[in-house]
């Protein structure tokens, strides 16, 4: 922890960037904090309880401006930079980032594939919960399924809590925002919540990288993150797109192969 | 479920220019019949389909619905169809996961020379859509606080 | 609100019998933004136009809907009238009432339901229509074909003639094609290299015209009007700058036992060769394949022989660029060879022959000098059986369809048999006889009457060999299904034309179809019968169905005229259905978040990138554009942005999303 401490405000004082994105002790949890001088780099903190992912944070222009930042992440917050670096929005020139490997060794990353080289030495796993719920709805019938997507859904109401804790959520004018025509109706209703969630996922193909942000950010604690999740699981080993991984261009759905695999199609 | 033998099913179907609109216009000109419930609605390819508009169409009261487009490697614009083709894969299996009725969406090839798959399809699907019945599970959740929404009217 | 003028018509009673276009008229009239709704006997006629083109003025329409038949047949000529009244083509849609209604379904209560309800959807779809004017693009003025048979002769030619450059590209050492090594050609009995040489060194000396043999395409980009070719020119291993085509290496080459090509493997020929002594350009190539030299690294005999030096060992692949504004394809065709007649004894048999075969040995510069003798012993058979349909028309071999051209052939084979054997004896088995042609019934009845060919109706089961002699089985089946035997001394097959090898590798190249047997696929079989699904792509000749030479001829020189008059104009007028990237106020400028995923989904590269920079030249953001020129209008982009940045022009969100909402509104 001293160490990150130490490194952040060095970068600060040398003025190598101009902001660091980390965590502060909070009253329940760690929060972000966003250091501009070594000052304050005093208070950051890292360690398995920093699960915020901050990568939310990079695609806002007000707040990353034009300098060179610095991003203290763990793995799942390095996964998303990936996606977003894979969908241009992130450029080399602008970021740095600072991680802790599982020996407590700091590691600075600078270039995209040094993150890459870093990621690609961790096995995404369901973890407990995940596994559970999971397991769960594989088990249900197609009619049981729907009833329990229905029950979760009707506690949503549309705060879009998720779509804000996502990284990748960056659209400048949401698809719920677009009125020519209105897609999917604002208000909270069962309809209009399905859509949303529907839209989400399929939005989300060969992009999530389960990360958990949008199902911890939800207030009534719907479990939408399995849905992308588990589209994530699903579509990985169908298109060979496994998110947050260095990828080449392109996105799983808007690339395709001359032997992708279905049954349906008569 | 309901009695299904006097349940007319109301079907859309979505197709591209080139091929199923062009087989469904060759149905006509050899003059074989089929079931009227479904309506055609024509893009220039079905890489242009929007999944939106497949949930629209059940939330509108859709019972069943029709993709269709050119054979793989015969898109007039090369590859639509295979991008269409990846997006059902992924579009298939969300449904499925949120328990939305998959059978209820028919996906084809329909080449222009097809003629009589065509009227076959169509067939088909309606005979599907018959035995399965209307799709109130999903018709009951857009009745709910929907109305007065904005449908395309200025 | 908007005015909506709606005409239903009758198609005389194509639509009206099944349909109550009356009803569809009222109700639809009724419908809220609609001033105006008739029905008419025949809308597409001049009185029914003039109705349009009246509406439109009389009640300041601001949008048509024409239910009629097909959108594919008749939109051009209800948006052409729309214009010519004054309102934008664009702002004019058609219901589908015919192939789609009144032709598929009886006359019934939701025959005429379904009906408002197509013409209901076209309405509501209309509304969010927006004018649109057509795009402009330049039009490069030179063409290529694509290989040199008869038709890409003629095409070459004919487009050369107009003044206008060609690139002609041919896959073999020598343009030609099949008709280079026809004997003698129904239904005039002419001989085919007399007539075809003149034409081919008119190619080679043409002005206009630059050929490249042994060459392929290797890729096409752009659109019509505005293509670039990359043609790999294979490498020859002869300089031809300075070969002057004496032929002495063919001479020297010690390689003489390759099986030749140009005579069906009747003959030989050397690994550095020319097809044929007419060879346009008449200069040899080396067969690496072949080659000692290449096959074991030593040999270099031609070299040697060579007076000027021309030999070129290392040469290598070449890829040359071409920019082009019309693509001709003439790729010809192909006939079924070995292998595929295992009950024939086809490749089993040495005198059992196809008709490509039996050509080159009909020809008096072929390999046995127009004798018609025994490829097992040279022997002048005596007895002869031609077995028309060989493949075709057989749905188990695959080949449902006629190849067209071999009921010709045969009677042309089995009167050139009868000419040169005086005292022999042909018989030839058919199914039909297909003779459809100017004076070609006559050329079939000539060979039955003046030269007594035997004519059998019925399929011949088999054909083994016994005793030297060939025993073909069959049954005649004008005489009730009577077996017939005959002993043979050989045979010949009128195997299936098929669609030349690597013909579906080319099209998707090219962006064309094909159909189910790999023959491109026209625009439209009636109608447009050269012009394919892509704009600016024209077919000529065998590689669109089998044809015989006239045919091909007229097709070539309709292909030129189609180029001819694509290049009439310095530019092109386009249809506007493209997509766009919508563009706001700052300080957003459009809602796209530049992730250019639209990018990686156009299948034609019509995504560019756009930098949007502040009065002070900073970058605020990189977002995507559409390349007018570029964009072919297929909408995958659209249904793939996430933001609904990027739309389509005449399939916009609003527009379909409108249609498919009052289809099911009620
Ligand atoms: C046995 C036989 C007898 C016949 N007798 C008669 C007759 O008596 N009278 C008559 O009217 N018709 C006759 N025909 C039909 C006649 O041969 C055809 O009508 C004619 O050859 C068609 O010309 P084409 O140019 O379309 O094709 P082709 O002659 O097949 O020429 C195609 C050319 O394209 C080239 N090519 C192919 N692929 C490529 C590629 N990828 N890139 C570049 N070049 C390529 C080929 O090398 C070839 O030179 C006969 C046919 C057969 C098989
Ligand atoms: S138009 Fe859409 S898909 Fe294309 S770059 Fe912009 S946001 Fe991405
Ligand atoms: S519509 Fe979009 S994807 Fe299709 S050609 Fe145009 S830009 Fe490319």
């Amino acid at each position: 922890m001293e160490k990150i401490r130490e490194r952040a405000a060095t970068l600060l004082a040398e003025g190598v960037v101009t902001l660091v994105l980390g965590y502060e002790e909070g009253t329940k949890r760690p929060r972000p904090l966003f250091c501009r001088n070594s000052e304050s780099a005093r208070k950051l903190i890292f360690d398995s309880r920093c699960i915020h992912n901050l990568a939310v944070y990079l695609t806002k222009k007000e707040l990353v401006g034009k300098d060179r930042f610095a991003v203290i992440a763990p793995i799942a917050t390095l996964r998303s930079i990936m996606q977003l670096y894979v969908e241009n929005q992130l450029s080399e020139d602008k970021l740095l980032v600072l991680t802790v490997d599982p020996s407590g060794e700091l590691r600075e990353l600078v270039t995209f594939e040094d993150i890459a080289g870093y990621v690609e030495q961790f096995e995404l796993k369901r973890g407990e919960r995940e596994q559970e719920i999971l397991s769960k709805i594989d088990e249900m019938s197609r009619e049981e399924r729907w009833k329990f997507w229905m029950e979760e859904m009707s506690h949503c109401f549309k705060c879009y809590a998720c779509r804000s804790a996502c990284p990748l959520c960056y659209c400048s004018k949401c698809v719920v925002e677009v009125n020519r025509p209105q897609w999917i109706n604002p208000w909270p209703a069962p309809l209009a919540n399905m859509e949303w969630h529907i839209n989400r996922a399929m939005h989300m193909v060969g992009r999530c990288t389960a990360c958990g942000a949008c199902g911890d950010a939800c207030p009534v604690g719907i479990p939408i993150d399995l849905i992308t999740r588990k589209m994530m699981e699903d579509m990985a080993p169908e298109f060979g797109y496994i998110p947050g991984q260095p990828a080449k261009k392109g996105n799983a759905l808007s690339t395709w192969k001359l032997d992708d695999r279905e049954q349906f199609i008569r | 479920m309901s009695s299904n033998t006097d349940f007319e099913p109301k079907i859309i179907a979505f197709v591209c220019n080139w091929c199923t609109y062009a087989g469904a216009d060759l149905t006509g000109t050899s003059r074989l019949k089929y079931a009227t419930n479904v309506k055609i609605v024509r893009f220039p390819c079905t890489g242009r389909i929007d999944f939106l508009l497949l949930l629209k169409s059940f939330a509108q009261g859709a019972d069943g619905i029709i993709v269709s487009g050119c054979h793989p490697n015969d898109c007039h614009y090369t590859s639509g169809n295979f991008h269409a083709r990846r997006r059902w894969i992924a579009f298939r299996s969300i449904l499925d996961l949120m328990g939305v009725d998959i059978r209820r969406i028919q996906y084809s090839w329909v080449s222009a020379a097809e003629g009589s798959k065509w009227a076959d399809l169509v067939n088909h699907t309606v005979a599907d859509i018959r035995s399965l019945g209307p799709y109130q599970e999903y018709q009951k959740i857009a009745d709910y606080l929907e109305k007065g929404g904005y449908h395309g009217e200025d | 609100m908007s005015k909506i003028g709606v005409f239903i018509c009758h198609c005389g009673e194509n639509i009206s019998a099944t349909v109550d276009v009356e009803r569809v008229a009222r109700e639809v009239g009724g419908m809220e933004g609609v001033a105006h709704a008739i029905d008419y006997k025949y809308m597409c006629s001049d009185p029914g136009q003039t109705f349009i083109k009246e509406a439109v003025k009389k009640y300041n329409l601001d949008g048509v809907v024409v239910g009629a038949c097909s959108p594919r047949m008749h939109e051009p000529t209800f948006r052409r009238a729309c214009a010519e009244a004054g309102l934008n083509p664009y702002l004019c849609e058609m219901a589908n009432l015919r192939e789609h209604c009144s032709w598929v379904h009886e006359k019934s209560e939701e025959t005429t339901e379904k009906a408002i309800d197509l013409v209901k959807m076209l309405v509501q779809k209309v509304k969010k229509n927006k004018p649109l004017d057509s795009i402009k693009v330049p039009v490069t003025k030179r063409a290529l074909v694509i290989g040199g048979g008869i038709a890409g002769i003629q095409a070459s030619l004919d487009i050369a003639n107009t003044g206008h450059k060609v690139i002609l590209v041919e896959r073999d050492p020598s343009i030609g094609g099949h008709m280079s090594q026809l004997s003698e050609t129904f239904p005039t009995l002419d001989c085919s290299q007399c007539i075809l040489t003149p034409r081919m060194v008119e190619v080679a000396q043409h002005p206009n015209i630059k050929l490249y043999t042994y060459a392929e395409l290797e890729s096409l980009e752009g659109f019509i009007g505005n293509f670039t070719a990359k043609i790999r020119l294979k490498a020859k291993s002869v300089d031809y700058s300075t070969c002057t085509g004496c032929g002495a290496c063919i001479q020297k080459c010690p390689v003489k036992k390759i099986p030749s090509e140009f005579n069906a493997g009747l003959g030989t020929r050397t690994a550095i060769y020319v097809p044929f002594p007419q060879a346009v350009p008449n200069k040899p190539v080396i067969d690496r394949v072949n080659c000692n030299y290449y096959k074991r690294g030593a040999c270099k005999i031609c070299e040697k022989t060579c007076q000027v030096g021309s030999i070129q060992w290392d040469r290598e692949d070449e890829i040359v660029t071409e920019e082009v504004g019309a693509v001709v394809l003439a790729t010809g065709f192909d006939v079924k060879g070995a292998d595929f007649f295992p009950e024939y004894g086809y490749g089993k048999y040495k005198d059992v022959l196809t008709g490509l075969q039996f050509e080159r040995m009909a020809s008096a510069s072929g390999p046995t000098f127009g004798e018609i003798r025994r490829p097992s012993d040279g022997v002048i058979p005596k007895k002869i059986v031609f077995i028309a349909c060989a493949g075709s028309r057989d749905p188990a071999k695959g080949i449902p369809y006629c190849s067209k051209i071999c009921c010709m052939y045969t009677a042309k084979h089995a009167m050139l048999y009868q000419h040169k054997v005086h005292d022999g004896e042909s018989t030839v088995f058919y199914m039909d006889i297909r003779a459809g042609g100017k004076n070609y019934e006559e050329f079939v009845r000539r060979a039955i009457e003046e030269d007594t060919v035997n004519y059998v109706r019925g399929r011949v089961a088999r054909v083994y060999e016994k005793d030297g002699k060939l025993i073909v089985k069959g049954v005649d089946t004008l005489l009730g299904g009577q077996q017939v035997e005959i002993e043979a001394d050989m045979v010949v097959l009128a195997t299936a034309g098929v669609a030349n090898c690597g013909s579906e590798q080319l099209a998707q190249k090219l962006h064309v179809s094909y159909d189910p047997y790999h023959f491109f696929a026209e625009a439209h079989p009636k109608l447009k019968p050269v012009e394919t699904n892509t704009a600016g792509i024209f077919l000529a000749g065998a590689c669109q169905a089998p044809k015989d030479i006239p045919e091909t001829v007229g097709m070539a020189s309709g292909a030129a005229v189609k180029v001819a008059a694509l290049f009439s104009n310095d530019e092109l007028v386009r249809e506007p259905l493209v997509a766009v990237v919508n563009r706001l106020a700052p300080p957003l400028y459009s809602t796209c978040v530049g992730c250019f995923m639209c990018e990686t989904a156009c299948p034609y590269n019509a995504i560019e990138h756009e930098d949007i920079r502040g009065r002070d030249g900073s970058l605020i953001k990189t977002i995507a554009k559409v390349n007018e020129g570029l964009c072919q209008g297929c909408g995958t982009c659209v249904a793939f942005c996430r933001s609904k940045s990027i739309d389509i022009q005449g399939y916009t969100h609003e527009q379909v999303y409108a249609e498919v909402m009052s289809l099911l509104n009620d």
